[in-house]
């Protein structure tokens, strides 16, 4: 038997116990709508891509990180200067992370200015704001990991945000903290959210969020002419298949080298008993709630700025969540929230951009991953060589095979009625 | 000879130029991440132990000092020689115990019985201890890998 038929004879193995077959079918006959939408369809795939990015990266630097007080911030200096490409591992790791909340707030405005969060499609949009969510919570639990002086800022200011909540809210921060404070318990249970809790939250919403997406299929813009966009629908086996896996492979390609150049630095272990640092700013994507915490006066009426501001806060994220069951098709909303998208765009960035005219000063002697000598530096530029040599090729070979599988489309060859 | 026909369609070859190319590159990335995961092994280059809490070792005793995250074991013979070794057992690794009134070295793990040379005498160990070299460099004993003394 040659290798063809052993291939074939595993394949009718598998495919008689799990079905596989029935799922590739499903694919090849999954339309992917053609317009000019098309564009933010491929932002949900990419967002899962990071993640798995983060996945693997973060498996490994658990290998090496160690969670405790007095531990946390000297393993995570020894990944960067004594693990072989400890540095490179953890750089990947952040700005992938940097990458997958940019991709994740995309393909939010996009769905929210597209509508696609209409009936049938509610629950798909709830699930994506869960995702949201957690996404957002990786990077608030992962940031205090380091435990620099600017990690254990920045989660102090976090963790007490919720005690501004009326009644519940003093439980709130101590349930994050573990305790009034931020001690080692606090380093102990951010860990295990982020390795532990968080995974598994956001694989759940992330699954049936998948099977939602399969079970309603892609939606159509506003007013579509639906024949004629089945007409121009493209499988998504093989050929959105192919074109998703170009922009992947450029991606990975541009995070690692974005990765090697520019790689996150680490300040010396937090000092529990040290004034906050001076100019101190959270990660870009808190930047505009951390300028507008900011502005709220100290006392509104009876009560204090801060309860107000996170109530608004909360307020805002209840609503943003209940979007589809406010912005029905029948009502006169549409118009309204669709610009709301977009001054909520330009709210967060101008306030983003108002927060970093004050200069922050990293304190002097970060610890700064670098190649520890010639030879690895030579090694990495051989390797990103390498990757981009092989990456024109494989750009080059998946275009043949999106040409190839789109003419095969246009002769009708994946059309149903052919075996 | 030359084929009348091709072995293969454009398509197949295509397939598989593509597939063999991903997986190269998927290689590639493994090379790294294989790197990260297995780190070199840090043996210590040598280990120095002042004579003033070692020096002052009676013939025939032993004493415990740290090879990086091995045991080593120091001692002095009857001639007054010293002489190391890693006190880890050579059949599964297991940490040995040195017994001063038999004067043998035991594993508690198999049943392995090293003498007070550290020859595997009797049960599973298949070789002697692993001897480290030593040498007297002015208020210090120096402990190195014996191929580097």
């Amino acid at each position: 038997m040659n290798i063809k038929g052993a291939g074939r004879g595993v394949w009718t193995w598998l495919d008689d116990r799990l079905g596989i077959q029935a799922v590739m079918d499903f694919l090849k006959h999954k339309p992917i709508p053609q317009n000019r939408h098309t564009p933010w369809m491929y932002t949900g795939s990419l967002a899962m891509m990071f993640f798995g990015l983060q996945v693997v990266t973060g498996i490994m630097l658990a290998f090496y990180y160690r969670p405790t007080l007095e531990e946390a911030n000297k393993s995570v200096g020894e990944i960067m200067t004594k693990v072989p490409l400890g540095w490179i591992i953890r750089s990947v790791h952040s700005w992938s992370a940097t990458f997958m909340i940019a991709v994740v707030f995309i393909h939010c405005l996009a769905i929210w200015i597209l509508k696609s969060y209409r009936k049938p499609r509610e629950m798909t949009w709830m699930t994506g704001v869960l995702l949201l969510v957690f996404t957002l919570a990786f990077g608030f639990t992962g940031y205090l990991l380091p435990w620099d002086s600017l990690s254990l800022a920045a989660t102090k200011v976090g963790t007490d945000i919720p005690r501004s909540i009326p009644v519940i809210g003093a439980w709130g921060t101590k349930f994050l903290r573990g305790g009034e404070d931020i001690t080692g318990d606090t380093l102990s249970r951010f860990f295990t959210f982020h390795v532990c809790v968080l995974p598994l939250c956001l694989l759940a919403a992330l699954a049936l969020h998948i099977y939602l997406i399969q079970k309603l299929g892609m939606s159509l813009p506003q007013g579509a002419d639906e024949e004629a966009e089945a007409r121009r629908s493209l499988p998504f086996w093989p050929n959105f298949v192919y074109r998703e896996a170009l922009l992947w492979l450029v991606l990975i390609g541009v995070v690692v080298t974005l990765a090697v150049f520019l790689p996150p630095t680490l300040g010396k272990a937090a000092d529990l008993m040290a004034p906050a640092p001076a100019g101190i700013k959270p990660e870009w994507y808190f930047l505009f709630l951390f300028q507008t915490l900011k502005l709220f006066p100290a006392h509104i009426l009876f009560v204090t700025g801060d309860t107000v501001a996170v109530l608004a806060i909360f307020l805002a994220v209840a609503l943003f969540f209940f979007l589809p069951l406010i912005d029905k098709p029948a009502g006169r909303k549409g118009k309204v929230i669709t610009v709301l998208a977009f001054l909520l765009v330009v709210y967060a960035v101008a306030m983003s951009v108002w927060s970093l005219q004050t200069p922050s000063k990293p304190e002097a002697d970060r610890i700064i991953g670098a190649p520890q000598n010639i030879r690895e530096t030579t090694g990495i530029f051989v390797f990103l060589g390498a990757i981009w040599l092989s990456m024109a090729v494989l750009i080059y070979l998946l275009s043949l095979k999106i040409r190839e599988t789109d003419r095969l489309l246009g002769t009708g060859y994946f059309s149903s009625d052919k075996k | 000879m030359k084929l009348k026909h091709s072995l293969f369609t454009r398509r197949q070859f295509l397939n598989g130029l593509l597939g063999g190319w991903l997986g190269g590159l998927a290689a590639l990335f493994l090379y790294p991440v294989l790197r990260f995961i297995f780190p070199p092994e840090r043996e210590p280059e040598q280990v120095l132990l002042p004579l003033a809490d070692f020096g002052g070792l009676e013939p025939g005793a032993m004493k415990n000092f740290a090879w990086g995250s091995k045991p080593g074991l120091l001692k002095r013979t009857a001639g007054g020689d010293f002489i190391a070794f890693v006190g880890v057992c050579t059949h599964l690794d297991c940490n040995v115990a040195y017994l001063p009134d038999q004067k043998k070295f035991y594993c508690a793990c198999h049943e392995g019985w090293y003498d007070e040379n550290g020859i595997n005498i009797a049960g599973p160990p298949p070789k002697p201890l692993r001897r480290l070299a030593v040498s007297t460099e002015g208020e210090n004993l120096v402990i190195k890998p014996e191929a580097a003394a």
